[in-house]
């Protein structure tokens, strides 16, 4: 199967021998939609204008449409970008913006303006087209930054942090209006975020990125399911890691290990030595279900916000683990700071992984 | 307490600082008008404009030859043309360049920045020894041009290296993504950004060639430039057309900068919109 976009351990190696980004591996099929996610500095930025053609790509190989284009220019491309500042023509209207890249490339007048006019109608933006983009608003400028990008028709669009400037309430319709126009599209996204719930709520799957490598690539889902390796785990959602030691397996799937408060079963390989448990797979356990994870503990802190409790449990150990529960069931209504807790996980909801 | 002594004190300062800077041009301009009998110091005899006449060849017989300078005039705006666009293309070309950094970038900095930092006359003396040990015949076109060069190009370079370090690069990136070729975005995106650097760059260019003196001096050869043709005739004697060719010239140069005003107006309000982009997002 012919991948859109295909990066062969693709790795990047200042002269100064400083390592930005090393083995980077990704099919992305067309019509995908993938979000490179990490924290500032590991890579993801890098990786995304290796991709444009911006940065010398040193080591690895990057495809395109089966093309190899590792060391072809910009220009030469099949992809877009949208930048953060969103980096529009200072000295163009709105019109000008959005005409340019067909302009230059020399398209016959008429059919210049028709895609111009289809492209300008669908981002609502021919109110503005004959204005500077200096008075329009940040979404506004981000739309005329995408219609620009997109009226040209890449076979890959690349996002550079494209709502980081916005505030939340723009950036969240934005992100609706992102998501609607890709699937309409249907137009390779790759898009590069350092916020969870965009990367999260918006694409297909995931790279998560610490630096320069990638730690996992899965759909969001599975991220917050099935975490991939500990900085996976403490990066994405809220997890508790409980630290110990391989003690065999059960069954296939299942390992345990053995750690300061319990032995604990989750899912992993063996020799697992790290639990992940994600906050919101706790329950209160009145009492003990056989097959179950049981961590006793004593309740040290409890917020209600809304229907979500947020409480803090201290186990036996000393760690104190984060807990979010339904805030009307009664069990937890009823608890008080100071008493005797136990924490209840289904074993399936528990990631064994290797430290 | 403070601005009680502060205020008049600056006060006093600057108004010495405009009279220092405008006394000269003040009483030049007032001797201008000299009448036909007066000198080329107070008292003034009578108000008439016969200097600028007798400058332009209007009057008849004056006791005063005319003053040499139409040819020279001619001679060094041409040169100031000629080194303003050599100096302009090459100071964007390097400027461009040295917004990456490349192997030997440091030395050939100061290298192009001491052309503006040697001393004029050593430059000339040295070129005019270098020409005839070399057999080059000097004159404004050759010799003179390149010294011109040397001395505004650093100029040049330095303003479009300013321009380049607030330039936000990625307004490129963004043409080459939509599939434009490096020229193009050169002509159609950096250009019309920078152009307001290109033109002060082209008038430092110009007014520093346009009045240079000490790099001619010895490489003119026998054709003299402005500078050096009115220098000339003060070695003989001095008569107020001097004067009220310096009002002419002054106002030629208002008329540039004025020019330049306009021009840079239409464009910095262009620049404040583009600098506006990234902010009250």
């Amino acid at each position: 199967m012919q991948h859109d976009l295909e990066l062969i351990s693709v790795g990047k190696t200042y002269s100064d021998g400083t390592v930005a980004v090393s083995n980077f591996d990704l099919k992305v099929a067309k019509g995908e939609f993938v979000a490179f996610l990490g924290p500032s500095g590991c890579g993801k930025s890098t990786t995304l204008r290796m991709i444009a053609g911006f940065e010398d790509i040193t080591e690895g190989e990057v495809m395109m449409m089966g093309r190899n284009v590792t060391h072809l220019p910009p220009e030469k491309r099949p992809t877009s970008m949208i930048f953060q500042n969103y980096a529009l023509f200072p000295h163009m209207t709105v019109r000008q913006n959005v005409a340019f890249g067909l302009d230059v490339k020399g398209m016959a007048k008429a059919e210049r303006n028709r895609k111009v006019d289809r492209i300008l109608d669908m981002f609502d933006l021919e109110p503005y087209a004959d204005r500077k983009a200096d008075r329009l608003s940040g979404g506004q400028r981000q739309r005329i930054a995408l219609a620009r990008g997109l009226v040209v028709e890449p076979e890959i669009l690349l996002l550079d942090e494209p709502l980081g400037a916005l505030d939340a309430n723009l950036r969240r319709i934005i992100q609706n209006e992102l998501k609607l126009l890709q699937r309409e599209l249907g137009i390779t996204f790759v898009f590069v975020t350092h916020a969870q719930s965009e990367a999260l709520g918006l694409s297909d799957r995931v790279v998560v990125m610490s630096n320069g490598v990638v730690e996992q690539i899965s759909p969001p889902r599975e991220l917050y399911r099935r975490p991939a390796t500990p900085f996976v785990a403490d990066f994405i959602g809220s997890n508790t890691i409980l630290r110990g030691r391989s003690v065999g397996t059960d069954g296939p799937a299942f390992g345990r290990i053995d750690t300061a408060v319990g032995l604990i079963d989750g899912v992993g390989p063996a020799g697992a030595t790290m639990a992940v448990i994600p906050a919101e797979a706790f329950r209160i356990q009145p009492q003990h279900t056989p097959g179950e994870v049981h961590l006793p503990g004593t309740l040290s802190a409890r917020r209600l916000v809304g229907a979500v409790g947020h409480l803090k449990v201290r186990l036996a150990d000393d760690t104190e683990i984060a807990v979010e529960i339904g805030a009307d069931r009664p069990e937890v209504r009823a608890l008080q700071i100071g008493a005797p807790v136990t924490l209840g996980v289904d074993p399936a909801s528990v990631t064994l992984i290797q430290a | 307490m403070e601005s009680r002594i502060l205020r008049p004190t600056l006060g006093l300062y600057a108004a010495a600082f405009l009279l220092f800077l405008y006394g000269p041009m003040i009483v030049l301009t007032i001797l201008s008008f000299q009448g036909p009998e007066g000198g080329p110091q107070f008292p003034v005899q009578d108000w008439s404009l016969y200097w600028y006449k007798q400058l332009l060849g209007l009057s008849e017989a004056s006791r005063v030859a005319q003053l040499p300078v139409g040819d020279s005039l001619l001679r060094s705006i041409t040169l100031a043309f000629m080194t303003t666009v050599v100096s302009t293309v090459l100071g964007v070309m390097s400027a461009e360049a040295f917004r990456t950094r490349f192997k030997g970038s440091g030395p050939a900095f100061y290298l192009i920045i001491l052309g503006m930092m040697v001393p004029g006359v050593l430059v000339g003396l040295g070129m005019a020894l270098l020409s005839s040990t070399l057999g080059i015949s000097r004159a404004w076109w050759g010799t003179s041009f390149v010294l011109h060069v040397v001395y505004t190009y650093p100029f040049a370079f330095l303003v479009m290296l300013a321009i380049f370090n607030r330039f936000d690069r990625t307004v490129e990136e963004a043409a080459l993504s939509l599939g434009v070729s490096p020229a193009q975005t050169f002509r159609r995106v950096t250009f019309p950004i920078i152009f307001p650097g290109v033109l002060s760059a082209m008038l430092f260019s110009f007014t520093l060639s346009y009045d240079e003196f000490a790099r001619t001096l010895f490489t003119a050869g026998r054709d003299l430039t402005l500078p050096l043709a009115i220098y000339g005739t003060f070695s003989v004697e001095i008569h107020p057309n001097i004067f009220a060719f310096g009002v002419l010239t002054t106002l030629f140069s208002f008329t540039l900068l004025v020019i330049y005003g306009l021009l840079m107006k239409r464009f910095t309000n262009r620049a404040a919109r583009f600098a506006g982009q990234e902010d009250n997002g």
